[in-house]
């Protein structure tokens, strides 16, 4: 009897020391990772309001929040919930919160974050869109979370000339809907400019990048189109 | 040769006791791991600090432990260890915890380090546990790296994300978990077959030796 209490107590011991160390150190680490968690997240902002084609930083630098603070004066749109929004059209939802900036231009971009199914899972994206309730443009898109893709495959996803071919997609298309080429049926490619006109009618091309990963960017397509389906409820156009 | 200048205890698990090739421990973050070099290289070098912290501080609590409950207190003391790395490369190393976030957990239930705790380090002295956790470590990094190369370059034409010849030569299902399993399968076999010729060789040459030894001796008789 008495050997086994002893047994207890020294395991109750040990277990207790390693708890004492592991809240120290979560206690250290806390401030430190949730600063590292807001600038990946300030990064991803300052990105996707970004010029593509110029590289020009279309919001006032000042106007960049540098602290969870002044992230929060910019919220557009939060929900107690996780969710702002699911879309059961496209197996997708978009997160709480929507951030809404003043551009230099005098125009509004809101920039979301969201999901939808990919091929393991969800495949989170953050989107800046630019304009009003009358046309709607989707200037930029950043992967924010990809982890169950298929590394080689899906996984490109976060490549850079993937993600180019998802910037700047005007109205009329996001309108209709994204496709991928491989759902919409259409001719491979050539050059540029078709690709360019093939985003003009709402299909993003991708096949020539992406051999035998269709399943990732139409995750990415219809996180895309989640989106444009909860700004269009918001804004209340047509 | 270079092994032979090792201590028995480092050259033990690089070599003749390879956790992955000869011993067969870890599968799960061996296939899972090892999509790339890089992912490699990681997952090792991650398994390899957390080996040694945790062999040192098994060796130096070995006479403390009660026999009977020395398999739980190993658990506590490996599991805290990994989620403080955890903590920390996430405040302090950001970048290189988004490359290994996902792994480290994964640490915790490899099998190695609770066997190294339980094989050596429980009965052995600090400065020998240290280096059984660096054989096996680095045997264990190694093989990684190794597997890790194959499928990469071969899968995606890349070695470290670097090109080698791109998109001309891509084998998709060595990326794929089929992949791993088949490497591995090859290169098991090719070091068995290495390892068994090696010894047939041996043998062969102290046949020959007797054989000398008997016909001198008859020429002598």
């Amino acid at each position: 009897m008495g050997n086994y209490l002893k047994m207890g107590l020294t395991l109750m011991a040990f277990a207790m020391v390693v708890a004492i160390l592991l809240s120290a150190v979560y206690t250290i680490t806390e401030d430190p990772i949730a600063q590292s968690e807001l600038n990946v997240k300030l990064k991803s902002i300052k990105t996707v309001l970004t010029d593509p084609t110029s590289g020009e930083l279309l919001i006032d630098e000042k106007d960049i929040p540098e602290s969870q603070a002044k992230l929060e004066g910019m919220i557009w749109k939060q929900s107690d919930e996780d969710k702002l929004f699911t879309s059961d059209k496209y197996k997708g939802y978009c997160a709480s919160p929507a951030y809404q900036f003043t551009l230099k231009d005098g125009r509004k971009a809101y920039v979301i974050t969201g999901a939808s199914v990919g091929y393991g899972g969800y495949v989170t994206i953050m989107c800046s869109f630019i304009g009003d309730a009358d046309t709607l443009e989707m200037l930029r898109m950043e992967v924010l979370d990809y982890s169950q893709e298929t590394p080689g495959l899906g996984a490109k996803i976060a490549e850079e000339p993937m993600k180019e071919r998802f910037f700047e997609v005007p109205d009329a298309a996001l309108k209709d809907s994204l496709k991928v080429d491989k759902d919409a049926g259409v001719a491979p490619a050539q050059t540029d400019a078709q690709i360019n006109t093939y985003k003009d009618d709402g299909v993003i091309f991708i096949s020539d990048l992406m051999t035998g990963a269709t399943i990732t960017p139409r995750g990415v397509a219809n996180a895309i189109n989640g989106m444009y389906e909860y700004l269009e409820q918001e804004l209340g156009g047509e | 040769m270079i092994m032979a200048k090792l201590p028995e205890e480092l050259s033990n698990g690089m070599f003749k006791n390879n956790p992955i090739f000869i011993q067969a421990l870890g599968m799960c973050p061996t296939l899972a791991t090892t999509t790339s070099a890089t992912n490699a290289l990681g997952m090792g070098m991650a398994t390899l600090a957390v080996l040694i912290m945790s062999n040192v501080v098994i060796s130096l609590i070995r006479k403390i432990v009660p026999d009977k409950i020395r398999i739980p207190v190993y658990v506590i003391i490996i599991a805290g260890f990994v989620t403080m790395i955890d903590l920390l490369m996430h405040g302090f190393l950001y970048d290189l915890w988004k490359t290994l976030g996902l792994f480290i957990p994964l640490i915790v239930v490899n099998c190695i380090i609770l066997g190294r705790a339980e094989a050596y380090a429980s009965k052995n002295g600090v400065f020998k546990s240290i280096l059984d956790a660096l054989g096996m470590g680095l045997g264990f990094a190694g093989a990684l790296l190794l597997l890790g190369s194959v499928r990469e370059i071969l899968g995606a034409g890349t070695w470290f994300g670097l090109p080698l010849w791109g998109d001309a030569f891509n084998v998709f299902i060595m990326i794929l978990p089929p992949g791993a399993f088949i490497t591995l399968g090859l290169l098991v076999a090719g070091l068995n077959w290495i390892g068994i010729s090696k010894e047939e060789k041996r043998k062969q040459k102290e046949k020959e030796a007797k054989a000398a030894a008997q016909a001198a001796e008859k020429a002598g008789a």
